[in-house]
Parts: C-alpha cells; sequence; structure tokens
C-alpha cells in the first residue's frame, strides 16, 4: 500500500466511509495500526455537544437587518423609477413648446390692453405656476412608483 | 415551497419574511459551523454579521450558484477576518494532558479543531459536522477538490497524532 491509498483509507475512517475504509484496512497492517489513533479522533468529534443558537437570536437579526431591507427595497424600484421618468421626459419637449406659445401669445395680447410692465407682470406669475407645476409632477413621478411598487409587493405577499 | 435561491432574490427585493424563512432553516447549520470554526468564541455575533452580509449582497447572487455555498462562503470569509483579529487565543494542546486518563477528557473536540490551520479546520468541519462532499466544499472554499483531499489527509495524520499524544 503506498501512502496516498493509506491517507485515503484513514480519511474515509475518520469521516464514516466504513465500506472504503474497511476494503483498505483488511489489506494494510501499517493502518490497522493507526486506526485506534483516527477512531480515537472521531470518537471525540462525535462526543461534541451540538451548539444550539439561542433564542432570540433570530429576532435580534432581523431587527438589525430591517434597515438594510428597506435599503434593498428602495434600490428595487430604481429601474421602475427610471423607466417612469424617461417615459414621463418623453412629452417635455412637446409641452415646454406649446406653453412657450401660449405665454408668447398671452403676453402679445396682453400688451395691447395694458401696460407693458404689468403685462409682463402677469405672463411672468403664469409661466412661474407651469413651471413649478411641471416640476412638482415629476417630483411625484419616484414617490409614485416606490408607492405602487410597495402596493404591488404587499398584494403578492398577503 | 420556495427555493433557498427564490428566497434571496425575495431578500433582495426587500423582503424581510423571506429573509425570516431562510434564517428559519440556516439557523442551525449556520450557527454550528461558525461555533466550530471560531471554538465558540464570538458566534453571535458573527452570525449575525453573516446574515447582514447576505442582505447586503443579496442583490449580486448568482442564481446559477447553491444559496447554502454562498452562505458558508460569507461565513467562512467572516471567520477567517476573525481569526487575523488581534489578540489571539492559542490553544496549546500538546500542554493539555500527558496521561492516558487525562487525553480522553482534554482532548475535546474543540481543542482539536482549534489546532489544526485554518484551511485544514474549515475542511474538517463542513467535512465531518456538515456532511458535504468534496466538491462542494472544493465550492465554499473556492479551491480545487484535490487541495481539499490534501487538506482532509493532513488534518486526519495532525488529528490523529495529536490522539496519539
Amino acid at each position: 500500500m503506498n501512502l496516498h491509498e493509506c491517507d485515503e483509507g484513514l480519511t474515509a475512517l475518520l469521516f464514516g466511509d466504513a465500506a472504503a475504509a474497511a476494503a483498505h484496512l483488511a489489506g494494510c497492517a501499517r493502518c490497522r495500526m493507526e486506526r485506534a489513533d483516527v477512531e480515537r479522533v472521531r470518537g471525540v468529534l462525535a462526543a461534541a455537544p451540538e451548539p444550539v443558537p439561542p433564542p432570540g437570536l433570530a429576532a435580534r437579526v432581523l431587527r438589525a437587518a430591517a434597515p438594510l431591507l428597506a435599503r434593498n427595497a428602495r434600490r428595487a424600484t430604481w429601474p421602475a423609477v427610471a423607466r417612469a421618468l424617461v417615459a414621463a421626459l418623453l412629452p417635455l419637449p412637446l409641452i415646454a413648446f406649446f406653453d412657450w406659445q401660449i405665454v408668447r401669445t398671452a403676453h402679445a395680447v396682453l400688451s395691447r390692453v395694458l401696460p407693458d410692465a404689468l403685462s409682463f407682470y402677469l405672463v411672468f406669475n403664469y409661466t412661474a405656476t407651469l413651471v413649478l407645476l411641471l416640476a412638482l409632477t415629476y417630483a411625484a413621478v419616484p414617490i409614485l412608483v416606490e408607492r405602487q411598487a410597495r402596493l404591488r409587493h404587499q398584494e403578492s405577499h398577503g | 415551497m420556495a427555493t433557498d435561491e427564490a428566497l434571496i432574490a425575495a431578500v433582495a427585493g426587500g423582503d424581510g419574511s423571506a429573509l425570516a424563512e431562510l434564517c428559519r432553516r440556516w439557523e442551525r447549520p449556520l450557527f454550528r459551523f461558525i461555533d466550530r470554526h471560531t471554538g465558540g468564541r464570538d458566534v453571535e455575533d458573527l452570525y449575525q454579521e453573516t446574515w447582514l452580509r447576505v442582505v447586503r449582497a443579496a442583490r449580486r447572487f448568482d442564481p446559477e450558484r447553491r444559496f447554502s455555498t454562498w452562505l458558508f462562503q460569507i461565513a467562512l470569509n467572516l471567520c477567517r477576518d476573525w481569526h487575523r483579529r488581534p489578540p489571539p487565543e492559542p490553544v496549546q494542546v500538546d500542554d493539555v494532558a500527558t496521561t492516558d486518563a487525562d487525553v480522553d477528557a482534554a482532548l475535546d473536540a474543540r481543542r482539536l479543531l482549534a489546532a489544526l490551520p485554518e484551511p485544514q479546520r474549515s475542511a474538517v468541519v463542513l467535512r465531518y459536522y456538515h456532511d458535504l462532499g468534496e466538491d462542494e466544499i472544493a465550492a465554499v472554499l473556492d479551491c480545487p477538490r484535490g487541495t481539499v483531499k490534501s487538506r482532509l489527509h493532513n488534518a486526519m495524520r495532525r488529528l490523529a497524532a495529536l490522539a496519539r499524544k
């Protein structure tokens, strides 16, 4: 028997592969002498009490993981938020063009009947309101998408 | 019943109930692995940190791989880091006992495992206590199967020599 075969046989004995160990030990006097040592190791390893997790450990882990799970949930919605923003931004040039036409027309009409300063003031207020509404609309997109994803997740998980 | 791989995908989406289910399934094996690797020290902290890393890295989990292999790899890396931390607490197996009567009492599994170099200890714990095959151990330890074999052989020789003393 060569050393490798002896290693194989005794390792099989240590790790409980009885058939392979017996086949080797039957024909190897040297390993039969070492058998007691390996069996003693096996006995010691087997006698070790099984470590038991303390009660409440899982709950502690779940509490600690809660912020990370929340972060995962937010990140999971990023692709949907990106898609929604792209979809919302697509018509923006058209909206801006029409708004610009309305503002120009309003300014032209108002400046015929009102003093220039007052006409400019009214048109400026109108434009500012439009810009604010657009900004609020686009700011709401990620919030609405995240909320929708959360609701979908709650529905799918009862 | 959802597979571990499906559950970790749900964890990547922030699902707490999926994490609870994974914890329930793997609580004992993981706890045992860490306990045997560190000799019972700092087990709860390492156990918790393993799960936190699982949650952090859930998005990067490769669904082609087995969850258990990935979980043990994370735990193993944490255990390795733990062993590198100062101050180490050396276990002097040679000093434990000299008479035959003392040997059996003193040579407990923890001391035996602590006497092994870390790569051999990992292989022995996974083979003996978790009943993993050589291929699975090689996947966890990220080394060739032949290396696992030689580590197990060397560990067996070393443990037998300790038992002989």
